[in-house]
């Protein structure tokens, strides 16, 4: 953010935030629940400097507090609105963006490439060629081009692996986007290699320890100020990576809705440049670097998943080099599909930035916001308006999600299982692997067959996105690229063949894989007995 | 009529419970427009103040304007209730969608589901235009009754505040007391499915089996709807509300409605078609019990008495054979399907 920006936009969300709190005891209630939420945070927090800082800040505001007059009350709580804001809006900087946007693309090459030295010879000659190849960027990349100078556009990408932040920032890139402002997690930053290009990707931290709700206002106000002023962002409606596998269908209300009322803010400053578009995207991988541990945690914990996860494949950087090496020596790509670009009611828009219905009709947005004569929010209205935002997101999901080889065999074998064993419960299952260790090739490779007709219809209709291999290689070299993938990263194989038979071997995998396809909710896509 | 002056409502289609809401409207002064496909319609509703198709014997208010063009009467209502059938309801929401803004509210008062697709007129509203504001009124409202002013009340569910405020603020001060409600999907569905219990009670009264078999069936049908409702996501405390047991009292008991007319004929052994040929109205029963059975069939969702009524008006199966059917089924739990779920 520019400097001029920064302070404007500081206070602005401390304006906005403290205006939520009309009268004294709403302002008490929220003074004490903060430090009450802040103290408990500082009990674990591991750098004791920091801690003892922070903790004499807090007890300051206490002793002031007590007993104080209102108006004395309605000043600290300011204080601490103000500090928590600075910390958020404090990282970003773009002169240090347009620096890293330019070191990134070499520095990425070198870091990948690094992971073995036969391939840093190769990739002097080639000139990098191989990391350009490497990422697959499809979907609607000129309309988000267009739409990024007519307004301000909000990324909101499909979550499955940490490395998405970076993969992302760099696609942004090579589209020649401008920079987007992104909310971190602080684990993302524990990776010191990682963190590194985190800090210049436009990054801001974002402390998930901070549970007090005066810290999350501060952060959805951040970015809808950001927006305001014109800078693009990027989150994750997901809030998180996702843990079974499967797109995502419970999305974050709360920041999707911030570009509505930014959009109703700009309207009524009479901005030139008003408008807000939301653009879905998806990010697909043949194989997902946190597999193994995402899908252990969904499993240890339906519904309630660990929300942080410090020690996950992610924080060792050598996993990541592996995973990346894997990735490059079986040619695997990694695509980011880019949706349909959507207004913040979740019409679609058009290449010129022109809602449509759902008729394909243009339509005339401001309406929706029509109040009194003029334009205005009503927190009851845009809370329905994001829902239908967020089904929109939804939608754009299942449509553009892309299939891959590991996805359609992990369906077929995972499917067959439960088919064979129909009695045993899905835990016991994954546990034991119930009756047969493994299946003829033969049968799997039939099944395969029949899925993948039904996949290559539906991708002909629009209703998915289909590989390379998936689209156009025959059934056994299918089985053969998703066998190489899943044999070769995980520390268990998903699945083995061993002379005429598939042996399911760490069936987690096979359930997270499967789960890519199972989520997009298609219809007929039972595999036949 | 002067559609470009501001109005405050207008209504779509010139049907009985179409004219007896405007009619309603306008006896409380309300700047109301209706609707109508036909301009010889609008015309005797405007001269004479009558519209005799479909409301013979009725004197309509004189304020009652009336129209057939679609457009400019759209573009000047801040709120518009849309009273067609379900079979013509989807053509009629796509001229709509060529005019309606964002701001403007869509309130609906149809009480079916479409054939083949299986969807409530809330989703083809929101297909057919951009209107996002959208909201249902529905509850035991006859309209012979409401023409002759009698107290009635009524439900208008919407995921809006402001169109459940609008609605009740446009009918306020009358004999018609609508409730507010969140339950959108629950409301359509209480009040197209009551449509086909109708039939069944219709039945029940053309073979005189008395009180206690009518009783039955609408208890057990009630059942069957709330099921189904659940299995679509609606609360099931709409069913025990003025769009569900409510429509169904009022629909079953009453001599005025069309699905208990033709249920009451089938019973005393009239062919379906014959039936269908003789009437003016649509009665939508016929059509819903189609698509509800053939919706219940693909969700794997028992619902005997919609069967029993599907193969009744669309399979020529008779009353009394209807009737044997449901008898020799089993009886289990009251309240399995909706308590065990």
């Amino acid at each position: 953010m520019l400097p001029k920006d920064k302070e404007r936009v500081l206070v602005e969300i401390v304006e906005r935030v403290l205006s939520a709190y009309h009268d004294g005891a709403a302002v008490e209630r929220a003074i004490y629940d903060t430090l009450y939420e802040e103290r408990r945070r500082l009990e674990t927090e591991r750098d004791r400097k920091e801690a003892a800082r922070q903790r004499a800040f807090y007890d300051r505001i206490y002793s002031d507090a007590n007993g104080a007059a209102p108006e004395v009350q309605r000043r600290l709580l300011k204080e601490i609105v103000r500090a928590f804001a600075a910390e958020v809006a404090g990282h970003f900087d773009p002169r240090i963006y347009a620096a890293a946007t330019r070191l990134i693309p070499p520095a990425l090459s070198v870091l990948l490439n690094a992971a073995s030295p036969l391939r840093l010879l190769t990739a002097a000659t080639t000139g990098f060629a191989n990391l350009e190849d490497q990422l697959r960027v499809e979907g609607e990349v000129e309309t988000l081009q267009h739409l990024a100078t007519l307004g301000t556009t909000v990324l909101v990408p499909t979550h499955l692996s940490n490395l998405d932040s970076i993969v992302i920032g760099y696609a942004l890139h090579r589209m020649g986007l401008p920079p987007y402002i992104y909310g971190a997690g602080l684990n993302l930053f524990h990776n010191k290699l990682i963190g590194f290009f985190m800090h210049h990707l436009g990054a801001y931290k974002v402390d998930r320890r901070k549970k007090a709700l005066l810290y999350k206002d501060v952060l959805k106000t951040y970015a809808g100020c950001t927006l305001e002023a014109g800078y693009h962002n990027l989150f994750f409606p997901g809030g998180t990576r996702s843990r079974n596998g499967g797109v995502e269908n419970h999305l974050k209300l709360g920041l999707l809705g911030m570009g509505l009322s930014a959009y109703v803010h700009n309207l009524a400053a009479g901005k030139a440049k008003p408008d807000i578009f939301v653009v879905p995207c998806t990010l697909n991988y043949q194989l997902v670097l946190e597999a193994e541990t995402l899908i252990d945690d969904h499993l240890k914990e339906v519904g309630k998943s660990r929300y942080i996860i410090e020690d996950d494949e992610f924080s060792k950087p050598r996993r990541i080099l592996d995973f990346i090496e894997k990735l490059l020596s079986l040619n695997s790509r990694i695509h980011l599909v880019i949706s349909r670009p959507l207004d913040v009611f979740g019409n679609e828009v058009d290449d010129d930035g022109h809602s449509k219905d759902s008729r394909g009709r243009r339509l005339d947005r401001t309406r929706y916001v029509a109040r009194d004569g003029g334009v205005g929010l009503d927190p009851q209205r845009d809370a329905e308006y994001t829902h239908e935002l967020a089904d929109s997101v939804r939608k754009a999901y299942r449509r553009d999600t892309l299939v891959s080889s590991t996805h359609a065999l992990a369906y077929t074998v995972f499917r067959l299982l439960r088919a064979r064993n129909p009695e045993v419960d899905l835990y016991k299952l994954l546990r034991t692997g119930g009756k047969e260790t493994s299946f003829s090739a033969i049968e799997v490779y039939e099944r395969l067959e029949r899925l993948l007709d039904q996949l290559r219809r539906l991708a002909a209709d629009g209703r998915l996105w289909l590989d390379d291999t998936l689209a156009k290689k025959d059934t056994v070299a299918v089985a053969n690229d998703a066998l190489a993938h899943l044999m070769s990263y995980h520390r268990h194989p998903a699945v083995v063949r061993r002379g005429d038979r598939l042996f399911h071997e760490d069936r987690n995998l096979l359930l997270y894989y499967h789960n890519r396809l199972d989520s997009l909710g298609l219809p007929g896509l039972e595999v036949p007995r | 009529m002067s559609a470009a002056g501001r109005i405050d409502a207008l209504v779509l289609g010139g049907g009985s419970f179409g004219t007896a809401l405007a009619n309603l409207l306008a006896g409380l002064g309300r700047h109301v427009v209706l609707w109508v496909r036909r301009p010889e319609q609008a015309d005797e509703i405007n001269t004479r103040h009558q519209n005799r198709r479909y409301v013979p014997d009725v004197s309509l208010a004189p304020n009652l304007v009336a129209t057939a063009e679609l457009a400019p009467a759209l573009a000047a209502a801040p709120l518009v209730l849309m009273s067609v059938p379900s079979r013509s309801f989807r053509e009629v929401a796509h001229a709509v969608g060529e005019t309606i803004r964002g701001d403007q509210i869509l309130v609906h008062t149809t009480k079916g589901i479409e054939i083949g697709s299986g969807r409530r007129m809330s989703e083809i509203l929101r297909e057919e235009t951009c209107a996002l504001k959208l909201g249902v009124l529905s509850g035991p409202n006859l309209a012979g009754e409401i023409f002759a002013g009698h107290p009635a009340g009524a439900l208008v569910a919407s995921r809006y505040d402001e169109v459940v405020r609008a609605t009740q603020g446009l009918f306020a001060g009358g004999w018609l007391r609508v409730y507010g409600g969140r339950d959108v999907i629950g409301t359509e569905i209480g009040g197209s499915f009551k449509n086909i219990i109708a039939i069944a009670s219709g039945v029940a009264d053309g073979l005189s089996l008395g009180d206690n078999t009518k009783a039955l069936l609408m208890t057990r049908g009630l059942s069957e709807m709330a099921q189904l409702g659940v299995s679509a996501g609606a609360d099931v405390f709409t069913f025990g509300g003025l769009a569900g047991i409510g429509d169904l009292i009022a629909t079953c008991a009453s001599p005025l409605s069309r699905n208990h007319q033709v249920g009451l004929r089938l019973g005393k052994g009239e062919a379906i078609q014959a039936i269908l040929n003789s009437m003016v109205h649509v009665a939508e029963g016929v059509p819903t019990a189609r698509a509800v059975h053939e919706h219940a069939k693909t969700r794997g969702l028992d619902l005997p008495i919609v069967a029993a009524v599907f193969a009744m008006v669309h399979e020529g199966l008779t009353a009394k054979a209807a009737v044997a059917t449901l008898m020799a089924r089993p009886v289990g739990e009251e309240l399995a399907q909706l308590r065990y779920r």
